[in-house]
């Protein structure tokens, strides 16, 4: 903000139905806030100019949900919860701006029924049945659509007890393609309104001074996300980081397994033995078995964690309870149907998977309006402050300085625990 | 400093290995498939044929290959439990399918799969 900049008067119109929605997703200790700035001054991510959450606060105190949802800082944080448990009054600066998260998911992914269903514990079976009923309408066309292209069932020659008995290749790649799209085009368009959002704000409050371009900027974002290099920075909960590694390189093993297994084989540069079906200790197979137990531990550790350490970590609301949870039975039911596949247990197996594959299918088509959307989010808005110079190194006078500011924080903590 | 520097590398291995572990199938896969385009194609059958020794098989070929376990267990059960001793059993299998190594060995190594027939039977 520049100095000489007019400062005209506001007037602020409370949207109380914004306040009351942050209430219920976690923010209750939202009003106990006064204004010290103790959470701005901890924050290891905060630029130095305009620094967040305090900011964030104010404005989610007095209602004012149209500059939250146009904020990208409220995405530059990782809710290490350092603020949180420095607090002087317990107003839980972390869970507030995990809660305007929230909203921001529910305000720019469409349609917003879909993301009000998401955010009902009510809306469960809802949720799950209408994959179940699709998955189970796309089986009984199985047959039908077989006949009428003269596809036979059986033309996988090379497995003897294959899945494709009952859930063909072309039916599963058909479905998920399908959805696949319609998701990347609710997260597109999502974005592109999120970052529409975020210009027309800097552009009002004539800070908008593109620092980097467009594409150096999703460069550098992708390598911050890779390695994690911001959320590492957490004192107060460190366990995060290892939890959301696992969970992270995980997915990342096992999306790419999946892209592998769908194409090569049709890829003539690739030999038979690394094109499906795999052998047990076949590397793509150690890859997914790796995977799945990452996955697997990760979730375990975001639970044990939300239940011992919730002083730290947060206690968690419904909206990241609900996602941990249907990540957690993907990877469980995925290795259910495995085992059961090598115990040779012929109706159990085909059991396992499809309700394996109506959680993966939950997880995939409630993505944009789930806490997973974070993935589309976060990263929109850590290009936009990479791009707006909005990140601590931009905003330093000397990347040295911040050593200085970081050792000032560290002894407040010491002296905080050694009280 | 002192204490920032081991933490750093610390975090260092904890991205490189994921990425190397996620990131190896891939390269391992391409490398050896490139490899392999130079070398001559491989001109054997993933399963060897039978030898002619008899007219056709015990049951037609689409039962055998799906169903042969089950097979093999009913003449189990039927020699151990009932003591009957019919004319099919694994050694007149060998007499067509000569190799283990060729035939049975083939699909089961191919699946993980592995079978305790041959700890006691003596298949060539």
């Amino acid at each position: 903000m520049g100095v000489d900049r007019p400062n005209p008067a506001v007037r602020i119109e409370p949207d109380l139905k914004f306040i009351r929605a942050l209430n219920v997703q976690g923010a209750d200790t939202l009003k106990k806030c006064f204004q010290c700035g103790t959470c701005s001054a901890t924050c290891a991510l905060s630029p130095d100019s305009d620094p967040f959450p305090r900011k964030e606060i104010v404005w989610a105190v007095w209602g004012m949900k149209d500059r939250l949802l146009r904020d990208p800082d409220v995405w530059l944080c990782y809710q290490c919860n350092d603020c949180s448990t420095r607090c002087p009054r317990g107003a839980r600066p972390g869970n507030v701006l995990n809660a305007v998260r929230q909203e921001c998911v529910h305000h720019y992914s469409k349609p917003s029924f879909l993301g009000r269903w998401v955010s009902q514990p009510a809306c469960v079976p809802l949720l799950l049945g209408l994959p179940a009923a699709l998955l189970t309408l796309a089986l009984l066309a199985k047959d039908p659509i077989e006949n009428a292209l003269g596809i036979s069932a059986g033309a996988e020659e090379r497995i003897v007890f294959a899945y494709s008995s009952v859930f063909p290749h072309w039916l599963l790649n058909a479905f998920f393609g399908f959805f696949t799209f319609l998701v990347v085009v609710v997260l597109i368009t999502g974005m592109a309104r999120f970052w529409r959002a975020m210009k027309a704000e800097a552009v009002e409050n004539g800070n908008f001074t593109p620092r980097k371009p467009l594409l150096p900027s999703i460069g550098a974002t992708l390598k911050k996300i890779i390695t994690h290099r911001d959320f590492a920075e957490c004192e107060a909960s460190r366990s995060r980081l290892l939890s959301h590694l696992c969970v992270f390189f995980g997915f990342a093993g096992l999306s790419l397994v999946a892209i592998w297994v769908i194409t090569a084989r049709y890829n003539p540069l690739i030999q038979d033995d690394f094109a499906y079906p795999f052998g047990f200790w076949n590397p793509w197979k150690i890859l997914a078995n790796l995977g799945g137990g990452a996955v697997v531990a990760g979730c375990l550790l975001m639970i044990w964690d939300r239940l011992k350490n919730s002083d730290d970590v947060g206690p968690g609301s419904y909206f990241d309870w609900s996602l941990i949870s249907a990540i957690l039975v993907v990877a469980i039911t995925g290795f259910a149907t495995e085992i059961l596949h090598y115990q040779r247990l012929e109706p159990h197996r085909h059991i396992a998977y499809f309700v394996h594959l109506v959680f993966v299918f939950s997880v995939l088509i409630y993505l944009p309006y789930s806490k997973l959307a974070h993935l589309a989010y976060r990263t929109t808005a850590m290009v936009f402050a990479e791009h707006t110079g909005r990140t601590r190194e931009a905003t330093s006078p000397a990347g040295k300085m911040y050593g200085v500011k970081q050792e000032g924080v560290n002894d407040v903590a010491n002296t905080a625990a050694e009280q | 400093m002192s204490q920032t520097l081991p933490r750093s590398n610390r975090r260092a291995l904890l991205i490189a290995v994921p990425i190397m572990i996620v990131l190896f199938p891939l390269g391992y896969s391409l490398v050896s498939s490139l490899v392999a385009q130079g070398a001559p194609a491989d001109s054997e059958v993933f399963l060897e044929r039978p030898v002619a020794e008899h007219e056709a098989c015990v049951r037609e070929t689409a039962y055998m290959r799906y169903h042969h376990w089950e097979l093999l267990k009913q003449i189990r059960e039927d020699v151990v439990r009932y003591g009957i001793r019919g004319d099919v059993g694994l050694k007149k299998c060998s007499e067509c399918h000569a190799s283990r190594e060729r035939f049975c060995d083939r699909c089961h190594d191919a699946v993980s799969l592995f079978p305790d027939c041959f700890d006691c039977h003596y298949y060539p």
